[in-house]
């Protein structure tokens, strides 16, 4: 076996310097009526090509698409090459949790940096280290919102979250006796309904989340939701399922919100079936003693010199056992590797630059489809990359006809709500190309509209 | 160790004008800006304006500050820094897999599909728990998970427990995950051996009496929803009781869940689910070679009974027999069920960390039945050849046969005032990662040292001749560990000032 470091003459030497005869010897601990006394029922031992080769055969199985229009949360976009090779090098990716700072200055400072550029992109104070995946990034702000503010038990939802995100929510809230997920309603606009939301704000809701964009790709005014969540006492969280989205849109802590989290897996990172992703979460520096997950600090050394370490530890799982802010151990380190490399490579103006382009493209999707028979406009506010158009044909036939033709098309939205039938979220990313959105433009036209 | 001993914050190598990436071709108009006035999104304080050459070097001077598993052993008690393939890297990048959407219609990622089921269904073989979900993003996320089906199961019967048993030895993973699902949590005391006590247990130094297991579960019966065991615990010893542990809590009604960190010293040796596990959870990025990546990513999946499935997180992948001819080799197809009335809900916002899933697979497809319990057979002796060749050179609290791991700690060297940390800090002058220290709780100043199947004899004997070296200096020349790291690019970190001041990010100085 090609990974492990076995010569009969070693092997053998290991056992008499421990005094066995053989490996099983050592298995004495291990009651004889509880252990497995046959061999495991998995396939043989296979080589590297024969392994490569299964591999392919199953990545094969899978349609590659000429083209795609899905987002919905996983985004489509291109990954600079210094990404991938700088994170295939051993030290970044074989090093564990950097519980050692001395020999984890690499991962420290890459951490501290990432912070820093999160609080950055939100316009907030402080940043963790990263989190799982947008889904969970809601879970713990959620969680963090109800911490700092102990005797009220309410946590709104806007509609417009990510349906994934609020099912998250809701799996992660519920086992918490006393606290209440409350859905706001969206407006025929597509966005927050501030009148249902005024209504629910009672003096027990801890947190207000809102999508920005939203799952159906509306930008929300948070300044005017800040408006009113503040005087009610509640805490702003703006959740952003595409963080690309804020080289466009103005960031969430200068608009009111008391903290921003979501999903960051745009930034050089490639959709692989959904995970691993990168959740994000930033809040103000008040708040900073209740942030969940793992934080990094600058300090000195000994001999004076800057470094940095793993630190506010007693707020962790190790420390504080059931007393914790959060369970989370890990974080995505190497994943919020690849979105500090690529946000570094991207800076202030590529980033900006690479977010007008997914707006240009995006209006140039929605443009031509919109020429379209059966197509029509639902939503009027400022969109990011994503937008919802309805669709007054056969959405089965319009799929259908899509895959065939080798086009993933944008998601049907007709399971996430009655005011949604017939609806259909559309994205376009920079990779997009205009030859692509005439080819589905060709494949659409021939469809038959009887609507 | 790097040339260069300094490599400042990219913020500070910022020059307005340089980029490091050039925008692709706009096909298309450009965007028609329809934001109002207040959205739009103002400017960036931190976001750097660097070349991809400055960029490159920046990462590859950081890089080397850092210690991999491929600079040598990496012996951290409970994490099994293990080898991570290279091939496993390739085929988690292969295209097919790397671009697919996970939104996409079934019929379209029958090879993700595919993969996923396969997986579940070896880790199922491999555990003896025939339900297994792939979505937990690591360990604790999986405990989450694990912990939210035993409540699940007790609500379904009507009941609402309120306690979770867990060992004093545990990971401060599994009280937090209690406390996260809504339970209390209830301390099980370690006997003299290392196990679970089911006696009370009295504390030789204040004479304060514990309550063992057997009390325990007298005493609060039917309130308790479950335990949370690790087994090998954290000591490396098998709780040899587990199966009278689990009829004792299947007494009164409640489950076993097993935490799966150490599960590197039974994959083909004993399977939990025949000792009477109810549910566990396994640590991808430790016992099946996904990269530890800094901190992450990982992947937990959870492994359960059949009376535990209907919680399982949704959607779940099933396998279906496609129709055939009579006489054809059967056909089968994948499909995500999302009807499951009684699921706990997502607990990921899609399927899991899939990318480590491929890696995983590719672990098992490497190694084969058989060769996975080869592997665990040579981590344990090699964890037995660490444990024979240093004791009576560093202190042993337990006398207990340890599997794959093995707990020292400080006592021979505190005579000379040196401790756990100032051992760890001199392993670092020598080139080594140092061991878990401080856990598990119940060893005054533990050393954990786990070495996995990945070392080779001559990296075993140098790293035990070190020791002994460190010994030596503790007795010889204190002051040297004291002092250590003196090789190291940064010496020992002021952490206490670290946490009182905290400095989170870096800000423009005016």
């Amino acid at each position: 076996m090609r990974y492990l470091p076995s010569a009969p003459s070693e092997d053998r030497a290991l056992l008499d310097a421990i005094g066995v005869g053989s490996a099983e010897d050592l298995l004495t601990g291990i009651p004889a009526a509880l252990r497995l006394n046959r061999s495991l029922d998995l396939p043989p031992q296979q080589s590297e090509l024969d392994v490569l080769r299964t591999l392919e055969e199953m990545a094969a199985r899978n349609t590659r698409f000429r083209a795609r229009f899905l987002g919905a949360g996983a985004y489509d976009h291109f990954v600079p090459s210094a990404v991938d090779t700088l994170t295939s090098r051993e030290e970044w990716f074989t090093a564990y949790t950097p519980y050692q700072p001395e020999v984890s200055q690499g991962t420290l400072q890459h951490i501290f940096e990432y912070q820093t550029l999160v609080a950055d992109l939100t316009g907030l104070d402080v940043s963790n280290a990263s989190l799982y995946d947008g889904g969970t990034s809601c879970v713990e702000a959620a969680l963090m919102a109800v911490r700092l503010q102990k005797k009220k038990n309410t946590i709104l939802i806007s509609q417009g979250l990510h349906p994934h995100y609020q099912e998250v929510l809701c799996t992660n809230i519920t086992p918490h006796e006393g606290l209440k997920l409350v859905q706001v309603a969206l407006t025929a606009e597509g966005v927050t309904d501030l009148d249902d939301l005024k209504a629910k704000l009672d003096g027990d809701v801890a947190a207000v989340l809102v999508g920005y964009p939203n799952f159906l790709g509306c930008a929300e005014d948070l300044q005017a939701i800040a408006a009113i969540t503040k005087p009610a006492g509640a805490l702003l969280v703006s959740v952003t399922q595409e963080a690309l989205a804020l080289g466009w849109f103005e960031a969430p802590g200068k608009l009111g919100a008391d903290m921003a989290c979501g999903e960051a897996m745009s930034f050089g990172n490639r959709p692989s079936f959904g995970g691993p992703f990168l959740g994000f979460l930033a809040v103000k520096d008040a708040h900073k003693r209740e942030i969940p997950g793992r934080v990094v600090g600058q300090t000195k050394d000994l001999e004076g010199r800057t470094g940095y370490v793993l630190t506010l530890t007693a707020r962790e799982q190790h420390i504080r056992r059931d007393k914790a802010t959060s369970n989370i151990c890990s974080n995505q380190g190497l994943v919020a590797l690849r979105a500090n490399i690529f946000l570094q490579l991207a800076g202030p103006e590529g980033l900006k630059g690479l977010a007008a382009q997914n707006v240009a493209k995006a209006q140039y999707l929605r443009q031509r489809l919109l020429e379209v028979p059966g197509f029509e406009a639902v939503h009027g506010a400022p969109t990011f990359n994503e937008f919802t158009l309805r669709y007054r044909g056969d959405l089965k036939a319009l799929q259908q006809a899509c895959l065939a033709a080798g086009i993933l098309p944008g998601l049907d939205l007709t399971p996430y709500g009655e005011p949604l039938k017939g609806c259909i979220l559309w994205c376009a990313t920079e990779t997009t190309t205009r030859e692509q959105v005439e080819q589905l433009i060709e494949v659409l036209a021939r469809i038959p509209v009887h609507a | 160790m790097a040339l260069r001993q300094r490599e400042t914050l990219i913020f500070e190598k910022s020059v307005a004008g340089k980029v490091g990436l050039d925008l692709p071709r706009l096909d298309v108009p450009a965007a028609a800006d329809t934001r109002p006035a207040h959205l739009k999104r103002s400017g960036f304080d931190a976001l750097p304006e660097v070349s991809e050459v400055d960029v490159i070097r920046h990462f590859t001077r950081l890089s080397k500050w850092n210690y991999g598993v491929d600079d040598g052993l990496y012996p951290l008690g409970s994490c099994t820094m293990k080898h991570n393939p290279r091939l496993n890297e390739k085929t988690a990048a292969l295209p097919g897999f790397a671009d697919s959407h996970p939104m996409t219609p079934a019929e379209h990622v029958q090879g993700n599909l595919a993969l996923m089921h396969t997986l579940q269904t070896w880790l199922g073989e491999i555990t003896g728990l025939p339900a297994v979900t792939l979505h937990p993003s690591a360990g604790a996320s999986g405990e989450l998970t694990g912990v939210m089906l035993i409540r699940a199961y007790h609500l379904s019967k009507g009941a609402q427990r309120r306690i979770i048993l867990i060992p004093d030895s545990g990971h401060g993973t599994n009280p937090a995950t209690a406390a996260m699902a809504g339970y209390e949590v209830v301390e099980l005391p370690s006997q003299t051996d290392g196990t679970i006590s089911f006696e009370d247990v009295t504390d030789p130094t204040t004479g304060k009496v514990r309550k063992g297991l057997a009390a325990l579960i007298r005493e609060h019966g039917t309130e308790i929803a479950g335990a949370m065991i690790t087994n090998p615990n954290t000591l490396g010893i098998f709780e040899y009781r587990i199966k009278e542990i689990a009829d004792l809590l299947h007494g009164v009604g409640a489950l076993l869940y097993m935490d799966g960190a150490n599960m590197n010293a039974l994959i083909g040796v004993a399977r939990p689910g025949d000792f009477g596990v109810d549910v566990m959870h396994l640590n991808l990025h430790k016992t099946f070679s996904t990269p530890h990546g800094g901190g992450g990513p990982g992947s937990g999946p959870v492994a359960c009974t059949k009376a535990l499935e209907p919680f399982l997180p949704r959607p779940v992948v099933v396998r279906e027999e496609a129709k055939r001819g009579e006489g054809e080799v059967p056909a089968y197809t994948y499909r995500l069920d999302w009807d499951r009335p009684q699921s706990i809900g997502k607990v990921h916002t899609f399927f899991g960390n899939f990318a480590m899933l491929v890696r995983a697979l590719t672990y098992c497809l490497s190694h084969g039945g058989d060769g996975l319990k080869t592997a665990t057979l040579r981590a344990i002796v090699n964890a037995n050849y660490i444990r024979k060749q240093l004791t009576g050179t560093f202190h042993l609290q337990y006398e207990t046969p340890t599997l794959h791991e093995v707990v020292f700690d400080d006592a021979f060297q505190a005579k000379n005032d040196v401790h756990t940390l100032d051992i760890a800090k001199r392993l670092l002058d020598y080139g080594f990662h140092p061991p878990t220290i401080y856990f598990p709780l119940i060893v005054h100043g533990a050393i954990m040292i786990e070495p996995t199947e990945s070392e080779p004899k001559e990296e075993l004997d140098v790293f035990i001749d070190t020791m002994k070296q460190i010994a030596r200096e503790a007795a010889e020349t204190p002051d040297l560990l004291h002092q250590a790291p003196t090789l190291t690019p940064l010496r020992r970190l002021d952490e206490t000032t670290a946490a009182r001041k905290p400095v989170l990010r870096w800000t423009k100085q005016a």
